[in-house]
């Protein structure tokens, strides 16, 4: 065997629109060791609590990122409440869950379309963004944004969606399913994708675990933990919900996961929808957050669970804000599945754990 | 289904590592750490989760002479937020597995989330007025009431320490003047 040989990777990547960057350590073709470095663009956003009252703070939340801005703004809208002990409207609680599962189909369609470009299927590409676009459409229609849609506040939701609006949206997703099917069965059955794919990247459950993994990455490995099963909020008044889980524990696992979890959200806001109650959108939040009162939230974000808190200094502003990141979490799982792989191999078991930067960047 | 609950307990420095071997023996996953700028140190939260259980606990006060033991030894994705801590708050966190040795974040400042800034400040003093004022409203609600004998001495400092520092001073400076005012009276 060959001496060993570091070779960065990143933080400037084609397959990587984001600063992240690894140490490889190769010995001829095979990765023996991995470093993670992230820190490039940190932008300390959670300091700007100190300057901003609780309700100002939810529009920096939602501009962490661009891709995970609902579930941001969701996910800090619930712990002031929690903080505050304010009980939100049902109907609050159906809006926030139909737009952050949106979200989580834009999401995984974004990804699901660098993921193509990366494999070289440049027309699937343009399909899973194509699709992307029609829920953007509906983002714009129903809340006046396409990625930053400041629709939440502490204490409810700013706009409803009526009765029309809502069969557009229904009416919209199937017609998203019925091509997204179609996109989905190409991929997975594909023998190129397969080949780049398939007992790539592996995890096993206990890995997983021990790792503490979070989100499809885990579940790609059959970990079946997935925050919405807490059932909190609307996800509580679903019929049936199980975490979408592979066995496989590889690359394709993952892609898997995900590509079924874009159904998964379509047939969750299908059901909502249908049984959104009728109501208050919003309750009034008075008074600050009392000193040295704290709470903590989890959340499922496209890419797995985040963590948020908050503490109360008596004051309007919050002593402290704080999230991390589902990335954050993976980073580690990410060392350990890059570890014996093929150098070729290392762009697509990142993409496939789809790290988000910008998040943990915050 | 199951249920989400969110506990808060306090922790001994010296327990961090003990309570993380437990944990992951009992097959807790790791959650998170976090750090908090306090007036009496950094306090640190760590979270662990398991069957929808998110235990949070609670360090208190933690001095820049302290050292923190690491958990990445039973807890390898905990190098994150360990690395993190000691770069945004300069906390001394022994033996990280994957230790940057300060330069996990590129940071032009030092330290940066242990600045307290004016509105931080502003919100810690209004935190004391408060908790001030609430203190004496409390000591005079247990004075025994003996008719309508008007507040003790302790009783108006207090009110007076609770006061903006300027109007404080304004208030002492009338009451000596009416003091004086009371003692020229007397001599005549």
């Amino acid at each position: 065997m060959s001496k060993a040989t570091v070779i960065p990777f990143g933080p400037q990547h084609p397959v990587l629109p984001e600063p992240l960057h690894l140490d490889l350590v190769v010995q001829d073709e095979t990765v023996v060791d991995v470093l993670p470095q992230i820190g490039f663009v940190h932008r300390g956003l959670e300091k700007l609590v100190e300057t901003r009252d609780y309700n100002q703070f939810i529009y920096i939340a939602e501009r962490i990122c661009g891709i995970c801005a609902m579930g941001h703004s969701l996910g800090y809208a619930e712990t002031v409440e929690s903080l505050m002990g304010v009980e939100v409207p049902k109907r609050a609680e159906y809006l926030r869950v139909i737009w952050h599962e949106l979200s989580r189909i834009h999401s995984h369609l974004l990804w699901l379309g660098l993921a193509a470009d990366a494999f070289g299927f440049e027309s699937m590409f343009m399909h899973c963004w194509r699709l992307r676009e029609r829920v953007l459409d509906l983002f714009e229609k129903t809340t006046g944004g396409r990625v930053i849609l400041s629709v939440v506040k502490v204490g409810g939701v700013v706009r409803d969606i009526d009765a029309s609006q809502m069969a557009e949206i229904v009416s919209v997703l199937d017609g998203i399913k019925g091509e997204y099917t179609q996109i989905m069965n190409t991929l997975l059955t594909d023998t190129s994708v397969k080949n780049r794919t398939v007992g790539v990247g592996h995890i096993t459950t206990e890995d997983a675990a021990a790792l503490s993994m979070v989100g499809p990455f885990a579940r790609a490995s059959n970990l079946p933990y997935d925050v919405r099963s807490f059932g909190r909020g609307a996800y509580g008044d679903l019929a049936d919900f199980a975490p979408i889980t592979a066995t496989e524990g590889d690359c394709y696992a993952r892609v898997k996961v995900r590509c079924l979890e874009v159904l998964q959200s379509i047939e969750i806001i299908k059901e909502l929808g249908a049984k959104i109650p009728a109501g208050d959108i919003e309750v009034a939040v008075k008074g600050a957050p009392a000193d040295g009162a704290q709470a903590s939230n989890v959340l499922e974000q496209p890419r797995g669970e985040c963590y948020y808190y908050a503490r109360g200094n008596g004051s309007k502003n919050l002593e402290r804000m704080r999230m991390r990141t589902p990335t954050s979490q993976n980073l580690a799982g990410m060392t350990v599945a890059l570890k014996g792989c093929d150098l070729a191999d290392v762009n697509m078991i990142i993409l496939t754990i789809d790290p988000c930067i910008s998040c943990t960047e915050r | 289904m199951t249920t989400f609950e969110q506990t808060f307990e306090e922790l001994p420095l010296a327990g961090v590592h003990d309570l993380a071997a437990a944990r992951h023996a009992e097959g807790w996953r790791y959650v998170q750490i976090l750090a908090v700028n306090t007036e009496e140190g950094i306090d640190l939260v760590y979270s662990y989760m398991k069957d929808g259980h998110l235990a949070n606990f609670n360090v208190s006060g933690v001095k820049q002479t302290d050292v923190v033991p690491s958990i990445t030894d039973l807890y390898l994705e905990a190098f994150v937020c360990e690395n993190e801590i000691h770069d945004l708050f300069d906390v001394a966190i022994s033996d990280i597995a994957i230790d940057f040795g300060g330069m996990f974040y590129q940071l032009a400042e030092k330290a940066p989330m242990t600045v307290v800034s004016p509105e931080q400040l502003a919100a810690r003093e209004k935190a004391k007025k408060i908790a001030a004022a609430k203190a004496a409203k409390e000591a005079k609600a247990a004075a025994p009431a003996e008719g309508p004998t008007g507040p003790t001495e302790e009783e108006i400092q207090a009110k007076i320490a609770g006061l903006d520092p300027e109007k404080a001073a304004k208030v002492r400076a009338a009451m000596e003047a009416k003091a004086r005012k009371a003692a020229e009276g007397k001599g005549e």
